[in-house]
Parts: C-alpha cells; sequence; structure tokens
C-alpha cells in the first residue's frame, strides 16, 4: 500500500478509538433525540422496518407480482444496507454545519461528528435485522446458516460508508448546495443498483457498466446470505473491502485537509 | 501585586507571533450558482483583516490574566485561539496542560437531554472520560444547586440553572488553566460570587486563569496582571491598576467608547 493510504488508515482508526466514548455518546444522543416524545420511543427502531417491511410484502405478494419467489425478502434484504447507507450520507452531510455553533465554541475533534452520524445507523441497521429474521420465519422462508457470514458485509458496508460520510460532510460545508445534490445522487444510485431487481434482469452487454458500481459487491453479499443462503466469491468480497477502503482513505484525507477551515465557514 | 511565582520554565500558555486574519467575503458565495456566477464575471468581493496581528505573549502559570478592550479589539479571538478552536494563520500557539474554556457557557449543551444526560456530554466534549465525569457527577450537580431539575431536560431549566449548570460543569473537572470570556456577567449576585469564590480557589490551587471582562473593578480585585488589546496587537501589558487607568484615559475623553 502506498504510504499516504497507510497514514490516512492509521490516523482514523487512532481518533476513532481515542474519542470512542464521546462518538457512542454523540450516536446515542443522535437516537435518544429521534424517538424522543413519542409514547412507543426506541421501540419504533424496530417498528419501523417491521411495518415497512409489513407494507412491502403485502404490496408484493398481491398487488404487483413479480417472478421472483418470496420477492419482500430478496428485496428487503438489500433494502436494509442501502436505508443504512443512503441515512448515513444524509446525516453525516448535515453534521458538521448542524454542529457549526458548537465547532465555534469548543475545540471538538471534527471528525467525530460524521463517524457518530454513522454509528448511529448501524444500531438502526442491527436493530432492523430482527424483523427480517421474523420476516424470514412467517414467510417458511429458509433461515439459512449464511446469516452468520453477515457481519463480513456489514464491516465492509460501515468502512465504505465512514469514507463516503467524510467526504459529504466536508464537502457540504463549503457548499450547501452538495446536501441537495446528494439526496439526487442517491436516488439516482439506488435505481442503478440491483436492488428492486437482480443484476441477471440487466442486458449481459451492459453488466461492465454495473460492475463499476463501489457498492455493488457489498450488496450483494447481503442479499447472497440472506435470501439464497450462498457466500460470495472472494473476488466479490475482495471487491468489496477494496471499495470500502479506497473510500475511507480519501474521504479521511479531505476531512483532514479541510477539518481547521470549518470553523471558518459553518 | 506583582507575581513572584514567575519562571522561565513554568510557561502555561505562549504564543509567538500569532496572527489571525479573517477572510471577510462580501456575499460569500453560499451556493455553486453564484459561485460559477462570480468566477465567470471574476468577481472577488473580500478583505482580509487580521483579528489578530504579530502578537506574542507569554503566561505563567498560576498567573491570573484579565484581557480587556473594546469591542472587536481581538479579545474572544485570542482565546480562541488559545483554546484550540481556532489555528492561527501564521505564528505558534503552546499551551502546557489541559484547558476548560468557558468562552460560551453551555455551548455543548442540547436542549432536548436531560441535565444529568448533558454534563457526561459536554464532559466527553471538552475531552475527559466517561468514568471522570461520572466521578465528579455529584459534585457538579451540588454545586450548580438545581434540584430534582437535573433529570429533566434543559430546555425547562431557567436562565440562571442553565448558567450554574454549565459553569459547574466546566469548572469541576479540574483544569489546568480556565479561560473565561465574559460569562461571569450573567447570572444573579450570589452566584456571581459563588463564580469568583470558585475562581480563587483556582488561583489558590495555582491555576493559571484568562479572564476577559468589561468590568474594570473585577480585573482590578482579582488579577495579577492585565493586557489593554487594540485592533490586533497588546497596547500595554502590567499590573492591572495601570493598564485599567490607561485604558480609562484612552476612553474617558470622547466619553463613549471610540469606533
Amino acid at each position: 500500500m502506498l504510504p499516504l493510504e497507510c497514514t490516512e488508515l492509521k490516523e482514523f482508526i487512532r481518533s476513532t478509538l481515542r474519542y470512542r466514548e464521546l462518538i457512542w455518546a454523540l450516536a446515542l444522543k443522535e437516537l435518544k433525540l429521534r424517538y424522543k416524545r413519542s409514547v412507543l420511543g426506541f421501540l419504533w427502531a424496530l417498528l419501523n422496518p417491521a411495518l415497512m417491511m409489513a407494507v412491502l410484502t403485502i404490496v408484493f405478494s398481491t398487488i404487483l407480482r413479480f417472478n421472483i419467489p418470496h420477492y419482500a425478502i430478496f428485496l428487503l434484504s438489500v433494502l436494509l444496507p442501502w436505508t443504512f447507507f443512503s441515512q448515513s450520507l444524509s446525516y453525516a452531510a448535515e453534521c458538521i454545519v448542524g454542529n457549526g455553533e458548537l465547532i465555534k465554541k469548543v475545540a471538538v475533534p471534527k471528525l467525530v461528528f460524521p463517524v457518530a452520524a454513522v454509528v448511529s445507523n448501524i444500531i438502526n441497521l442491527l436493530l432492523s435485522l430482527i424483523p427480517m429474521a421474523l420476516l424470514v420465519l412467517a414467510m417458511r422462508h429458509p433461515f439459512y446458516s449464511t446469516w452468520l457470514y453477515l457481519p463480513v458485509p456489514i464491516l465492509a458496508l460501515v468502512i465504505f460508508t465512514l469514507g463516503m460520510s467524510c467526504f459529504f460532510a466536508t464537502a457540504n460545508v463549503f457548499y450547501r448546495d452538495i446536501a441537495h445534490i446528494l439526496q439526487v445522487l442517491l436516488s439516482a444510485w439506488f435505481y442503478f443498483t440491483p436492488i428492486i431487481y437482480a443484476l441477471d434482469f440487466v442486458p449481459a452487454h451492459l453488466h461492465w457498466l454495473f460492475r463499476l458500481n463501489p457498492i455493488i459487491y457489498v450488496i450483494n453479499g447481503f442479499r447472497l446470505a440472506i435470501y439464497y443462503g450462498m457466500l460470495p466469491s472472494r473476488q466479490s468480497i475482495a471487491a468489496s473491502f477494496l471499495c470500502g477502503i479506497i473510500a475511507l482513505v480519501i474521504g479521511c484525507a479531505v476531512f483532514r485537509k479541510y477539518q481547521d477551515e470549518f470553523v471558518f465557514y459553518v | 501585586m506583582s507575581n513572584p511565582r514567575q519562571s522561565a520554565n513554568q510557561i502555561a500558555v505562549r504564543l509567538e507571533n500569532v496572527t489571525q486574519r479573517f477572510r471577510v467575503i462580501q456575499e460569500r458565495p453560499d451556493t455553486l450558482r453564484e459561485l460559477f456566477a462570480k468566477f465567470f464575471r471574476h468577481e472577488v468581493n473580500y478583505h482580509d483583516f487580521d483579528a489578530i496581528s504579530n502578537l506574542s505573549l507569554e503566561v505563567p502559570r498560576g498567573q491570573m490574566l484579565g484581557v480587556i478592550g473594546r469591542n472587536g479589539s481581538g479579545k474572544s479571538t485570542l482565546l480562541k485561539i488559545i483554546a484550540g478552536v481556532y489555528r492561527p494563520t501564521t505564528g505558534r500557539v503552546h499551551v502546557e496542560g489541559n484547558l476548560a474554556p468557558l468562552i460560551e457557557l453551555g455551548a455543548g449543551f442540547h436542549h432536548e437531554l436531560t441535565g444529568r444526560e448533558n454534563i457526561l456530554l459536554n464532559g466527553l466534549l471538552m475531552g475527559y472520560s466517561k468514568q471522570e465525569m461520572l466521578m465528579r457527577e455529584q459534585s457538579i450537580i451540588d454545586f450548580a444547586d438545581i434540584g430534582d431539575f437535573i433529570d429533566a431536560p434543559i430546555k425547562q431549566y431557567s436562565s440562571g440553572m442553565h448558567t450554574r449548570l454549565a459553569f459547574a460543569v466546566a469548572t469541576e473537572v479540574d483544569p489546568d488553566i480556565l479561560v473565561v470570556d465574559e460569562i461571569l456577567a450573567v447570572g444573579d449576585t450570589s452566584f456571581q460570587q459563588k463564580c469568583f469564590a470558585r475562581i480563587d480557589k483556582f488561583r489558590e490551587a495555582k491555576k493559571t486563569i484568562l479572564f476577559v471582562s468589561h468590568a474594570m473593578p473585577q480585573i482590578t480585585e482579582h488579577c495579577d496582571r492585565a493586557v489593554l488589546l487594540d485592533r490586533g496587537s497588546i497596547l500595554a501589558d502590567g499590573e492591572p491598576e495601570d493598564v485599567v487607568d490607561f485604558y480609562r484615559s484612552l476612553s474617558t475623553p470622547e466619553l463613549t467608547p471610540a469606533h
């Protein structure tokens, strides 16, 4: 590996570990605020994906029928990680600007904000796996032992998301348009990623184009493990981690280069 | 009241030729559209302005330094540089020991969280560990004297309770250096007395204190030394009485603060 990548990764891991208590407290604060003043409180973290799943299941088993058995599981196995990814990015894009008043008054390590945004969404992702498992049982879809493999794509996805989050957190400080552009980008990205469809539906001569999509490899791991009961190929796993690490190195390098300027622009 | 504690190897805060330049952009392009518009018209409307210009300062450990000056003279910028909020444009800053910034009380407070939750979060933001904060939680609550409100969201606090809790969190953590920016102007008399009692305790413990105030009696009564800032430079530095007298002599003829 190049020396630059080593320094960036080392620096990132070092500060994350050093401020782990603060990151955790900020992530919990985020969740607490989200469910504050609701009667069911934290239960919404479980109910929300469960209800979304119920809706999708009803829609795709009665109204829209695809030639894919247990389409709800097929869809949700990748929709949940996608939701984690897009939510994290939306949060992260606003995190520096949103904490501007704080950054202007206290010397606080700025990296904690995007990391906390991602961590709070990891908690949501993990909680949403519970209703996912219940749905698999309820639909009598086989409950594969490959579920045990899920920590691997989760880790690769978290690395990728952290890198992208750092980048968008930085960019939005200098140009507030970024948060809006991000929403458009995410919805385009959603349709160009095999989430509601499988890659097999795409004409073969276009596959190379889809393989340029850095998130496809990690997303594929979720679907294989939950829906098909299979493990991704070694190349696919390697590609998912490679994309993640490249995103993290770039994201961290950009963030570290500009973080001292944040205070003048928030 | 000169300070006998000074010695060369006991410097708590050292600034060497520090300049803090702000680029004041008239109508900074906030959106890409504006940026493109400006870029193609080759318009760059800005001027640079030095909030602190080539300033050097040494504060020995255990000294209470009063910083005075008109509004806009650079007092808050100076404290923010020392507190690490700004990285100066040029020059070097060296701070020995951990520092508690009381630049704006309760800057890290979140209104939806309870007092107790905020104590922990604020402490973590200032760089203390969870264990340390839990250890000091009770004495913070005692000093803030807000009773059962500690478990209520702080948006329900009166501003006095808010200030007391914030002051308690910032000072109970036992910092080596305390940076106080005009915050003691708020709060009732008894709370102000309580705050100064605590500041005096810090002085007895040989802690370094940087103190900004517009209340001249506070400067002459509590500080060991005072500096007068004007347009980002030190105009006078010495005994608090002398510096305060000099400052008064500057502003009296005009009756109102100049500029």
